[in-house]
């Protein structure tokens, strides 16, 4: 959790002859992330092994096959798995039969494609000769004369004209061009081409025979092509069926042995022995190294110097591997670096959550997922889904919480619940326990007010959370002089922020003013109130100190802790800047104003969460107005627009949260200590899927 | 005549409301501006290859922040005044 899984750098050494037995076992155990390595004088890289260039030939043939057959190896369950002998033993053969019954199959289907292709061409071109109305016979076959017959763009006639004396012709429009035929004496045939040429003229092969009788011809020809095609799909379907299991396994089985085959040429080898650099995770390297030692070859523990990076493992619980396909959308961590995918696991679900706050939206998406899930069996789609699950989760957590049910049931200004909401009355019964009134009313003015200073509580922590990850960040690689100077003094800045934001807070009476009767009657009293009275947070006339009524007016005491905190934020940041940029870094100071905003962006916690539920809230208004007495009672007018409209908020309820959910990581969280740039930890071998290996692993 | 008929508390509220309306109001103008460029860009990209379509969405949401400036600042209007 938090931090990438360790790493161990070793060189793995053996006599030349093992290589092929190291080759085997490493590409079985699936642990060595293999560095690229540059030759030496003595050491140079290997040649592949023998079994490559056959091998290989094979898996392009049958990789071209499963192209052809459409074949997705995701899509197939598998009924069992193939032994390696199995596959061994009838490679060989089933090769054979493969090249005979799928090659053949589609050579000549190929074929069948190209000779319909022909068919239909010659077909078009026959129509326009039709229109001309005139005998394929008179068209050719003549001896002092030259007939053209083809498509033209313009009447040529006025040009030809011009320079032939003794012709005739035919000239018919045909779609948007001309069909012409003319006959020239053979005397003349260079220079009425040339004319022709300038009108854009293409010529048309002439048949033997009567239009129609080829026609019919060549319909019959397509026809019998047609059904030899059908009935080669339906045996390549019928091969398919009963063969894609095997031809994977074939394909699996020959990709790994290209793989083996080829680690010579990341293999550093002398005349005797052969050498390979990589990283191995720490906690496997006792198996790996008696693994190897088991065969006679040597396993050297190598220490990794500060320039080197290794390659990055995320380690994360089983819950948290789901998130890792949107941190890792963002970057892959340095190997030193804090791995931010369980925080991102925590926050993601529940700033959703906050966002959307439905119980009904929450369970349709719960369920959605839930469906997508078993037709969607790959592995992204499984993660992606699993992140569904838990943001709908959190949806339903809080919208029990906000009390809403698609919408609310409780809106300023209306007395009935079943006024505003379709089982209004139901659900204010379900809160009897609360007055009738959900737990925290997000849509009462006090409510807005103190989820505005929550989310804005939020954004806060997560800032100095961010900066101090920063910190540790930094600390790590360079000391921790660097990280005061880079991140420590941006925690005093915040801090001062923080104080700024609280100050204003409590002049606008956030603190001060006691929620309304009814708002939240189980919590205790007193959680918002630090104050005394809502008069004496009202009699501030602004928020912001000595704009009016001298400058005491409005100072309180987070004000006055505000001044010290931005004046040892800027004399460190001062200290860290100048030297880097001379006076100008000063400027730089400006960047403070970044991170204020940044703290504001939090709100979006509470503004798309609002606009939802004004959406929700008019959807369910209208169709209750539009479907009920006393008003027009067109019932199925109220269904269809309660339908649309909760479907339309549905789908922007899922986009927006997760949208804005992710950005509040990406941009507010991220780049306070997220550098990235890591390499991803990519073992030599393969993940089995069709192939059972003896001795399990 | 108008002047008389309006008290000045209500005079202030209602500007306050015209406020908090113009800020959310421009501040949206001003994000679909910003928005209408990233956005024609990000598909663009995702034309050219899908993978991009994550962060393309991720890009084109970035100026909203300028209308959540917009709405806190009518939040903090219709607080004070309201």
């Amino acid at each position: 959790m938090l931090k990438p899984e360790k790493m161990v750098k070793v060189a793995i050494i053996g006599a030349k002859e093992q290589l092929g037995i190291a080759s085997e076992i490493l590409h079985k155990m699936n642990l060595l992330h293999i560095e690229p390595i540059s030759e030496t004088d003595y050491f140079k890289l290997g040649t592949p092994m023998e079994k490559a260039s056959q091998a290989s030939k094979n898996l392009l043939q049958l990789r071209s096959y499963i192209s052809y057959l459409k074949l997705d190896p995701t899509k197939i369950s598998l009924k069992r798995k193939f032994k390696r002998e199995e596959i061994e033993e009838k490679l060989g053969k089933k090769l054979a039969e493969y090249h005979k019954e799928i090659g053949n199959r589609l050579d000549e289907l190929k074929r069948i494609n190209d000779s319909l292709k022909s068919i239909d061409s010659e077909i078009s071109a026959i129509e326009p000769l039709k229109v001309l109305e005139i005998p394929p016979m008179l068209l050719k076959g003549y001896k002092t004369l030259r007939c053209f017959v083809g498509f033209v763009k313009s009447d040529p006639m006025e040009e030809i004209k011009k320079i032939a004396t003794d012709f005739d012709f035919v000239i018919k429009k045909f779609e948007d061009q001309f069909v012409i035929a003319i006959f020239v004496r053979s005397e003349q045939e260079n220079e009425v081409y040339r004319v022709l040429q300038g009108f854009g003229y293409k010529e048309i092969p002439v048949p033997e025979v009567e239009y129609e009788l080829r026609i019919s011809e060549l319909k019959k020809m397509k026809e019998e092509f047609l059904e030899r095609k059908k009935k080669i799909e339906v045996e390549i379907e019928d091969l398919k069926l009963k063969e894609s299991e095997l031809i994977l396994a074939i394909e699996e089985y020959l990709s790994s042995e290209v793989d083996k085959a080829e680690l010579p040429l990341k293999t550093l080898v002398s005349k005797q022995t052969f050498v390979i650099f990589g990283y191995v995770p720490a906690n496997s390297f006792e198996s790996f190294q008696k693994k190897l030692n088991e065969v006679g070859i040597v396993v050297e523990k190598l220490n990794f110097e500060e320039h080197e990076l290794p390659p990055t493992k995320l380690k994360n619980p089983k819950y948290a591997k789901n998130f890792e396909i949107l941190s890792k959308t963002y970057a892959i961590p340095k190997y030193k670096e804090i791995d931010p995918t369980t925080i991102m696991a925590i926050f993601f679900p529940l700033f959703f959550g906050l966002m959307l706050g439905d119980m009904g939206y929450g369970l349709l998406i719960f369920a959605v997922s839930l469906y997508l899930k078993m037709i969607f069996k790959t592995e992204g789609w499984q993660k992606l889904l699993n992140i569904g699950l838990a943001c709908g989760v959190s949806s339903i957590f809080f919208g029990f919480l906000y009390g809403e049910f698609f919408g609310p049931f409780i809106v300023p200004g209306s007395k009935n619940p079943g006024d505003v909401h379709f089982i209004g009355d139901f659900l204010a019964s379900l809160y009897t326990f609360n007055h009738g009134h959900p737990l925290f009313d997000r849509v009462e003015e006090f409510g807005v007010k103190a989820l505005l200073f929550i989310v804005l509580m939020i954004g806060m922590f997560k800032m100095l959370w961010g900066f101090s990850m920063g910190f540790y960040n930094v600390y790590v690689e360079h000391g921790i002089k660097e990280a005061i100077l880079e991140k420590g003094c941006w925690i005093f800045g915040i801090l001062g922020l923080i104080c700024l934001i609280f100050g204003f807070s409590y002049n606008l009476g956030i603190f001060t003013s006691p929620p309304p009767t009814g708002f939240g009657e189980i919590l205790p009293k007193n959680l918002f109130v630090y104050g005394n009275t809502v008069q004496e947070a009202r009699a501030v006339p602004l928020p912001i100190p000595g704009l009016v009524d001298g400058w005491q007016a409005g100072l309180n005491y987070f004000y006055l802790a505000t001044l010290p905190l931005i004046l040892i934020w800027f004399v460190i940041f001062l200290k860290a800047e100048i030297p880097k940029m001379g006076i100008f870094g000063a400027i730089m100071a400006v960047e403070l104003l970044t991170w204020f905003g940044q703290i504001i962006s939090y709100a979006r916690l509470l503004a798309i969460g609002l606009s939802s539920v004004y959406i929700a809230f008019v959807v369910n208004y209208l169709s209750l107005k539009i479907g009920l007495e006393p008003g027009m009672a067109i019932l199925p007018l109220a269904i269809v627009i309660m339908l649309i409209g909760h479907f339309g908020n549905f789908l922007l309820g899922i986009l927006d949260p997760g949208l804005q959910s992710l950005r509040l990581h990406y941009v507010e969280f991220f780049t306070k200590f997220f550098e990235g740039g890591g390499r991803e930890y990519t073992p030599f071998g393969k993940v089995k899927k069709f192939i059972e290996e003896e001795g399990g692993e | 005549m108008v002047e008389a008929m309006i008290s000045d508390e209500a005079f202030i509220k209602g500007c306050a409301a015209i406020g908090a309306g113009l800020a959310v109001g421009l501040a949206g103008i001003g994000a679909g501006a910003g928005e209408s460029g990233i956005g024609a860009a990000a598909v663009g990209a995702i034309a050219e290859d899908r993978g991009f379509l994550g962060l393309g969405l991720l890009f084109t949401v970035i100026p909203e922040t300028i209308v959540i400036f917009g709405l806190v600042i009518s939040f903090i209007l219709m607080f004070a005044y309201g």
